[in-house]
C-alpha cells in the first residue's frame, strides 16, 4: 500500500566542521524555521514530530530534549529515531498514514564537533570481547573494504574518484582530486582520511502531511511513495562483511509498495559514510558496478547531491539526501527519486525511501 | 475509536524475572523476554515481520546497542525501529508498534524494551538528561527532579508523606502478587516508608523506583492477525503522545500540573470515548517513578479532583481491591529497568484485558489505562479494551 504522505517543506541548516556560534537547538531551528516557512504553516499548527539523533553524540540522554520544542512545540507528539534520520521519515509516513497526525516536523541534527569519534564508536563494540582492541567504525570499514579490493569489486582508485565526484558538487567542502585522496593520510588500511565523510555539525528537517492537508495547503509538495528498512547482522557475524542483501530486501519492499519498478527511477541518492560503501550499495541496489558505477558518480547520475561524502553528518545524511532528491522533484529535474541511506557500522541498516513528484 | 486505517491488538506479553540479573546478559535478557513473549501466543520469530527495540544506551553505555544485538532481538534481515524517548520509550515503542500496523505497514511487529541497570550507573546517566550548563549540578538524575518537583506539588495541593508512603505500601504489597516484580516487600508499613533515607526531602528511598534489570515484549498484530493469535486481544483504542518544554524552570509546577499528561490523556480520551476515567477504566498501570508521581497522576489524569490525589489513595480507591486499582502489578515503585519499564505498563494493562495477570488479576477487566512518563515530561497513553473498535 503506497503512502500518502507529501513534503511540503524543506530546510537545511548550515554544515560545516565546527558550528559554535549556534547551540543544538538553535541548529535545528536553523533547518525548521526555512521549512516551515515553505510549508506556509506556524510551528503552532505543527501537531507532531518524528527526530532522528543519537545519545552518545549529544553526550545527552534523550537528545531530542535538545529540539523538541523547535520540533513541533510544547506538548506535540514526538517520537524519537536513534537511526539515520531515512528510517524516521518511514515512521514519520506511518504515523500520518494511519490518521494519529496530519502535518508533522521531521528533524535530524548532529553536532559531532562536541563529541570524541573515536569514544562514541568504540562504545559500539561489545564491551567484554572487542573494546580491549580498541576498535572503531573506520577500522571495520577498513576490513570491508579490504575484502571489496581483494575481491575486484572496487579499488582504492575507483574510490578516490568516488569522493572527488563527491567533492566536486560540495557546496561546503573543497574539492579534492582523485591524487588528494590516494595521497591523504592513511587511517587503517587501506582506508585514507579522505574516503570517509568529515565529521560536520548540521541539521535537516522537513514539513510533511497527510494529502487532503496538502490540498488545503495548496502546495504542490512531493509525495514519499514508500518506505522500507532492514538490518543485517552485527560486523563480525555476517557471513560476508563486503555482502548488503538486506538494502536489496528493502529497496523491494519499497517498491512493491509504491508498485514501480527500478527502471522507473530517475533520482538517485546514497547516503554512505565511506566512499567503498556507495560501490556496495550501489552494486546492491542494481546500480551498476566497478568502472560503470563510478562513472554514474562522477555524471551525476548518482549522487548529484554530492552526497555524505561532501558534507553531511551521522543521523543527517539520509534526510539531506532525501530534501536533494525531493528539491530537484519539485524543480521538475526528474520525476521519481529512490533514496537508500546507511546506519550502524559497516553499513548494517539500510534505509530505502522513494519520492514522486507531485501534481 | 482509535483512528488507525488498521485495527490492532496486543496477542502476546513477556517479560523477564526482574531484579539484579547477573545470571543473563544484555543481549539474554532482551531475548528472555522475546521467548516468553512468543511463547505465549505460538508464534515464532519467523513469524515476526518486524522488530522496534527500546534501549537508553547511555545506561549500560553501549553505542547503536540494536546494532549489537540485532540476532538476539529476532531482528536480522528484518525491519529494526531503535526509539530513545527516556523513561518513557518502552510505551513509545508500543505506540511505535501500534502505528506501524495501524498504517498497514506490517501484520505482526515484535516490539521489546530492555535495560541492565547493574551494567552501568543510573544516576550518571540520568543525570546526562539536563542540560550541561544549567541543570545538571542543581537536578542531578532522577531523585533531584523528583526532589524539586515533589516539593511544588506539597506546597500546591497538601498532600502529605503519610499519603505518598501509602503508595509505596501498595505498590511493594501488590509486587509480591506478580512474580516477575523486582521489590516485594509483604510487610511494608507506613511507618518503615517514613523512616527510610532521607534521599533529597521529601524523597525518602523508599518513594522512589528502584533500579533494575528486565525486560518486556508485546506482539501487536492487525485485525486478520490477532483473532488467531489470541482467545482475547487487548484492542487499541487510543494512543496519544506529549512532551514538556525542555527547561523545568520554563513549566512551573510541573508535577502539580502535569500539561503532557493532560493534553496526552484528554487526546486519548476523546479518541476512546472515556467521559468518566473514574468510572470508564476498570484498571490503570501509569508511570509513576515516585509516590508523589502517582498521587499527582491521579489527579491529572482525571481519576479526582486537582489537589484531591492524597484523598484517593486514603480513601482506598487505586488500591488493588478499589474501584479503580492503579498499578495492581507493583508499578514501577517494583520493578524500573528504563528501555522496559513503560512497556511494563502497557503489557500489563494488555495482561488484565486479556485476563492473564494471574494473582493480579482484577476481575472483569474491559478496559485498561497504561502511560508512560520520562525526560521532559513526556507521556505517552494507551487505552486497550476487550471490545474491538467499532
Amino acid at each position: 500500500m503506497a503512502s500518502d504522505t507529501w513534503i511540503v517543506g524543506l530546510g537545511e541548516a548550515r554544515t560545516a566542521p565546527l558550528l559554535d556560534d549556534v547551540s543544538i537547538n538553535e541548529l535545528a531551528w536553523e533547518a525548521v524555521a526555512p521549512a516551515l516557512g515553505e510549508a506556509g504553516v506556524a510551528l503552532a499548527e505543527v501537531t507532531g514530530a518524528v527526530t532522528a539523533s543519537q545519545d552518545f553524540w549529544d553526550g545527552r540522554t534523550i537528545s531530542s530534549m535538545n529540539v523538541n520544542e523547535v520540533a513541533c512545540g510544547a506538548y506535540g507528539s514526538e517520537a524519537k529515531v536513534a537511526a539515520d534520520c531515512a528510517q524516521a521519515i518511514g515512521y514519520a509516513c506511518a504515523r500520518i498514514d494511519d490518521g494519529d497526525q496530519h502535518l508533522n516536523v521531521v528533524v535530524a541534527h548532529a553536532k559531532e564537533s562536541e563529541g570524541d569519534a573515536h569514544t562514541i564508536e568504540l562504545a559500539a563494540f561489545d564491551p567484554y570481547y572487542e573494546r580491549q582492541i580498541d576498535p572503531d567504525e573506520t577500522i571495520v570499514a577498513a576490513f570491508q573494504a579490504s575484502l571489496l579490493y581483494a575481491r575486484g569489486r572496487a579499488s582504492a582508485e575507483l574510490c578516490a574518484r568516488i569522493v572527488a565526484a563527491a567533492r566536486a558538487r560540495s557546496t561546503v567542502l573543497e574539492p579534492v582530486s582523485v591524487e588528494d585522496v590516494l595521497s591523504s593520510a592513511p587511517t587503517a588500511t587501506p582506508l585514507r582520511v579522505l574516503d570517509r565523510a568529515p565529521l560536520m555539525d548540521t541539521a535537516a528537517a522537513m514539513v510533511i502531511c497527510c494529502g487532503d492537508r496538502r490540498r488545503r495547503l495548496d502546495r504542490a509538495g512531493v509525495r514519499i511513495v514508500g518506505t522500507a528498512t532492514r538490518t543485517g547482522a552485527y560486523w563480525r557475524e555476517r557471513a560476508d562483511l563486503a555482502a548488503t542483501p538486506q538494502a536489496a530486501d528493502a529497496l523491494r519492499e519499497a517498491l512493491e509498495r509504491a508498485d514501480w519498478s527500478l527502471g522507473d527511477v530517475d533520482v538517485l541518492e546514497l547516503a554512505a559514510p565511506f566512499a567503498h560503501q556507495h560501490m556496495m550499495l550501489g552494486e546492491a541496489l542494481g546500480l551498476g558496478s566497478g568502472e560503470a558505477l563510478v562513472e554514474r558518480f562522477e555524471r551525476g547520475e548518482v549522487n548529484q547531491s554530492g552526497g555524505w561524502l561532501a558534507g553531511s553528518a551521522g543521523s543527517v545524511a539520509g534526510l539531506r539526501a532525501v530534501l536533494a532528491a525531493a528539491r530537484r522533484l519539485r524543480d521538475g529535474d526528474g520525476r521519481r527519486a529512490l533514496i537508500c541511506a546507511t546506519s550502524g557500522l559497516a553499513a548494517q541498516s539500510h534505509h530505502v525511501v522513494l519520492l514522486e513528484a507531485g501534481a | 475509536m482509535s483512528h488507525g486505517a488498521v485495527r490492532a491488538a496486543i496477542v502476546a506479553t513477556g517479560q523477564t524475572d526482574h531484579g539484579r540479573r547477573f545470571d543473563v546478559s544484555m543481549a539474554e535478557i532482551a531475548r528472555e523476554a522475546i521467548d516468553r513473549c512468543l511463547a505465549s501466543s505460538g508464534l515464532a520469530l519467523e513469524d515476526v515481520d518486524a522488530v522496534v527495540a527500546g534501549n537508553m544506551e547511555m545506561f549500560e553505555g553501549i553505542y547503536l546497542v540494536d546494532q549489537l544485538y540485532v540476532g538476539a532481538l529476532g531482528a536480522l534481515g528484518k525491519p529494526l525501529y531503535k526509539l530513545n524517548t527516556g523513561g518513557t520509550v518502552g510505551a513509545s515503542v508500543a505506540l511505535a508498534c501500534y502505528h506501524l500496523v495501524a498504517a498497514g505497514r506490517h501484520r505482526r511487529v515484535l516490539g521489546v524494551g530492555f535495560q541492565k541497570q547493574s551494567e552501568g550507573s543510573t544516576q550518571a546517566a540520568i543525570t546526562t538528561v539536563g542540560d550541561p550548563i544549567w541543570e545538571r549540578a542543581v537536578m542531578a538524575g532522577a531523585i533531584g527532579n523528583f526532589a524539586s518537583m515533589a516539593s511544588t506539588y506539597i506546597a500546591e495541593s497538601g498532600v502529605t508523606p503519610e499519603q505518598a508512603a501509602k503508595v509505596a505500601v501498595k505498590a511493594r504489597r501488590n509486587a509480591c502478587l506478580n512474580p516477575h516484580a523486582h521489590l516485594k516487600m509483604p510487610d511494608i508499613t507506613v511507618e518503615e516508608v517514613l523512616a527510610s533515607e532521607m534521599l533529597a526531602y521529601p524523597i525518602h528511598r523508599l518513594d522512589m523506583c528502584p533500579a533494575s534489570d528486565g525486560a518486556c515484549a508485546i506482539v501487536m498484530a492487525a485485525e486478520d492477525a490477532a483473532a488467531a493469535l489470541a482467545d482475547r486481544p487487548a484492542w487499541v483504542h487510543a494512543v496519544a503522545t506529549a512532551h514538556d518544554q525542555q527547561y523545568m524552570g520554563d513549566s512551573p509546577k510541573r508535577l502539580a500540573v502535569m500539561r503532557s499528561l493532560q493534553a496526552a490523556s484528554r487526546k486519548a480520551y476523546a479518541l476512546a470515548g472515556i467521559e468518566d476515567p473514574l468510572r470508564d477504566f476498570d484498571v490503570a498501570e501509569v508511570y509513576e517513578p515516585a509516590t508523589y508521581a502517582e498521587l499527582a497522576m491521579c489527579e491529572n489524569l482525571g481519576f479526582c479532583p486537582m489537589g484531591a490525589g492524597g484523598k484517593l489513595i486514603d480513601d482506598g480507591v487505586t488500591l488493588i481491591d478499589g474501584s479503580l486499582p492503579v498499578n495492581p502489578s507493583g508499578g514501577v515503585l517494583s520493578t524500573n529497568p528504563v528501555g522496559a519499564t513503560a512497556m511494563i505498563r502497557v503489557a500489563e494493562a494488555a495482561m488484565q484485558v486479556m485476563g492473564e495477570a494471574g494473582a493480579h488479576q482484577i476481575p472483569d477487566v474491559t478496559r485498561a489505562l497504561a502511560t508512560g512518563y520520562g525526560g521532559n515530561a513526556w507521556t505517552d497513553v494507551m487505552i486497550l479494551s476487550a471490545e474491538r473498535p467499532k
